[in-house]
């Protein structure tokens, strides 16, 4: 009898299977890392805007976050990639749709914008967890509102999130492997890819796994440092 | 942590393993016991196996010779054989065949010498040609043509590996080669500007073409960049299986059941009208070997 399948993990250094894996992580890298930092940056401050005591930037915010956290990844980027353009008008959606490694760019955007409102959530959530003394006792020490939160309750709130950050951060690199969807040659492409040519899908998904398993092992160390450096003794953060 | 790692890098050769030791079982054996030949249909491989928007199942040239095959099993093992449909994309069909989800995926799979390391294949029963699917007043016409433009293909087809070997090569310099995940998606690149000219089997093409609203506004380019044989797939090893699925092809041809299925999908009144070529003709009447009638009797 014997097994139906013969093993080859060859075909995951093998010339050029090798290069195109090694291609696939720097794409995952880059999609990770700069999603991230649209992710962090909006929604940090659509989070903000969540506790803000004007109405009509609170609903917005909120619509975001509603808007965004509710539809599966996969479609918002099938949205963007190929409805997007045609929000910008006959002439401008064929000058956009003739761009070269127009995927690559969709693909960044929609993750940062999906992973933003998640971001919000946390933000918000943080922002909650300071109990109304801290607000409080921080006013009657003569700041004001402005500087109450920027010197006070918003580096709490920061440390606070960095845990639940983390495991959005991981996220993130997980749903990169969606924007293959679209054709970014990241690493599940790259491994589907290798399947194709050789038909030696097993090696190259659990190549694939190992890479994403060591990936996220790396963001985990990193968040964990971080959150060492900005712990506050005795309030936030643990050892 | 190198522990956990280690760990989980076990846990996941286990299920490798485990999965491999159910694989090793005959296919004829398991299908006699259970009574179901369990069998890969793609949903979009038009006119071989496709999703009837009408009936929605599928149904197509290989759904109808999967009817024969089962058929023949039925008289065979003297019991009815019922089909147990599973749906397979280009991505899915080599595992799904390879861990013994289906028996035999019957659809439109390329037979390459890659593939025949891990898949065993029927013989050949069609041949269709690597096209490109262009815009009617498309400028493409001839292969260098496609310096230049922007070519599509979908993930995982042997389309896609012969125009990026070619354009590799310098038979010609597209500006870009996408890929897309399939081809209702590669036609909605097309539509929408994103690739310039998108390929796959002419066959299959012209299967996209005839579905969409204006067939008029899409023509192929009559190029023919490689030829493409078309087998079904089944696991390793499997040789009796195998054998009766030729024998059940051949007996087709003989009987003229083939030629009748291929006029009703591919004749000029078919879904995708496909002339067949005197070599494809010739080869169909070569490839059957004298076969006693009830050759499907248990001896």
């Amino acid at each position: 009898m014997g097994l139906a399948y013969k093993f080859d993990w060859g075909v995951l250094w093998r010339d050029p299977y090798g290069v195109w894996l090694l291609k696939g992580i720097w794409l995952t890298i880059q999609l990770g890392l700069l999603a991230w930092v649209i992710a962090l940056a909006l929604g940090i401050l659509i989070g903000t805007i969540r506790i803000s005591p004007w109405r009509l930037p609170r609903f917005l915010a909120t619509a975001y976050v509603e808007v965004f956290r509710n539809i599966p990844f996969m479609v918002q980027l099938f949205f963007w990639y190929f409805a997007g353009p045609m929000l910008f008008g006959q002439s401008l959606q064929f000058r956009i749709n003739a761009i070269i490694g127009l995927n690559y760019y969709v693909a960044i955007l929609a993750l940062g914008l999906y992973t933003a409102s998640r971001v919000a959530e946390h933000t918000r959530a943080g922002f909650s967890a300071i109990s109304r003394d801290h607000y409080q006792a921080a006013l009657s020490t003569g700041l004001s509102h402005f500087q109450m939160y920027r010197y006070v309750i918003i580096p709490y709130a920061l440390r606070i999130i960095i845990p639940p950050l983390t495991t959005e951060f991981l996220t993130i690199f997980k749903n990169s492997s969606i924007a293959m969807t679209i054709g970014v040659a990241e690493t599940t492409f790259m491994s589907y890819k290798i399947d194709s040519e050789t038909f030696h899908g097993l090696e190259a998904t659990t190549g694939a796994m190992v890479i994403y398993l060591i990936l996220g092992l790396g963001v985990v160390k990193l968040m964990g440092f971080l959150e060492s450096r900005f712990r506050i003794a005795g309030l936030i953060g643990r050892k | 942590m190198r522990k956990f790692f280690i760990i989980s890098f076990c846990f996941m050769l286990g299920v490798i393993l485990i999965g491999s030791v159910v694989l090793a079982d005959e296919t004829m054996d398991r299908i006699e016991k259970t009574g179901k030949l369990r069998v890969g249909f793609r949903e979009d491989s038009i006119p071989f196996a496709f999703i009837d928007p009408k009936v929605g199942k599928q149904v197509g040239f290989s759904v109808d010779m999967t009817y024969e095959l089962a058929q023949k099993l039925s008289e065979y093992f003297g019991k009815k054989i019922e089909i147990e449909p599973f749906t397979v994309t280009t991505k899915t069909r080599i595992p799904m065949v390879a861990n013994a989800t289906v028996d035999v995926e019957m659809g439109s799979t390329t037979y390459t010498q890659e593939r025949e390391d891990v898949v065993d294949f029927s013989i050949i029963f069609f041949f269709s040609e690597t096209d490109f699917l262009v815009p009617k007043d498309s400028p493409i016409k001839t292969i260098q043509d496609l310096t230049g433009k922007r070519l599509g293909g979908a993930r995982g087809t042997t389309n896609l590996k012969a125009i990026e070997d070619q354009a590799a090569k310098g038979l010609y310099k597209p500006k870009e080669i996408a890929t897309l995940e399939g081809h209702a998606q590669g036609f909605l690149a097309l539509k929408t500007g994103k690739i310039d000219a998108y390929s796959t089997d002419r066959s299959l093409l012209e299967g996209l073409r005839m579905k969409d609203t204006n067939p008029e506004n899409w023509r192929t380019c009559g190029l023919a960049i490689a030829y493409e044989p078309y087998g079904y797939m089944m696991r390793k090893n499997t040789s009796d299986f195998r054998h009766f699925l030729n024998d059940t092809i051949r007996w087709s041809i003989k009987t003229g059941k083939f030629y009748e299925l291929y006029d009703k999908w591919m004749g000029p009144k078919g879904v995708v009208p496909i002339s067949m070529s005197p070599a494809y003709k010739s080869y169909l009447e070569m490839i059957v070997y004298p076969m006693q009638d009830n050759w499907w009797k248990k001896k």
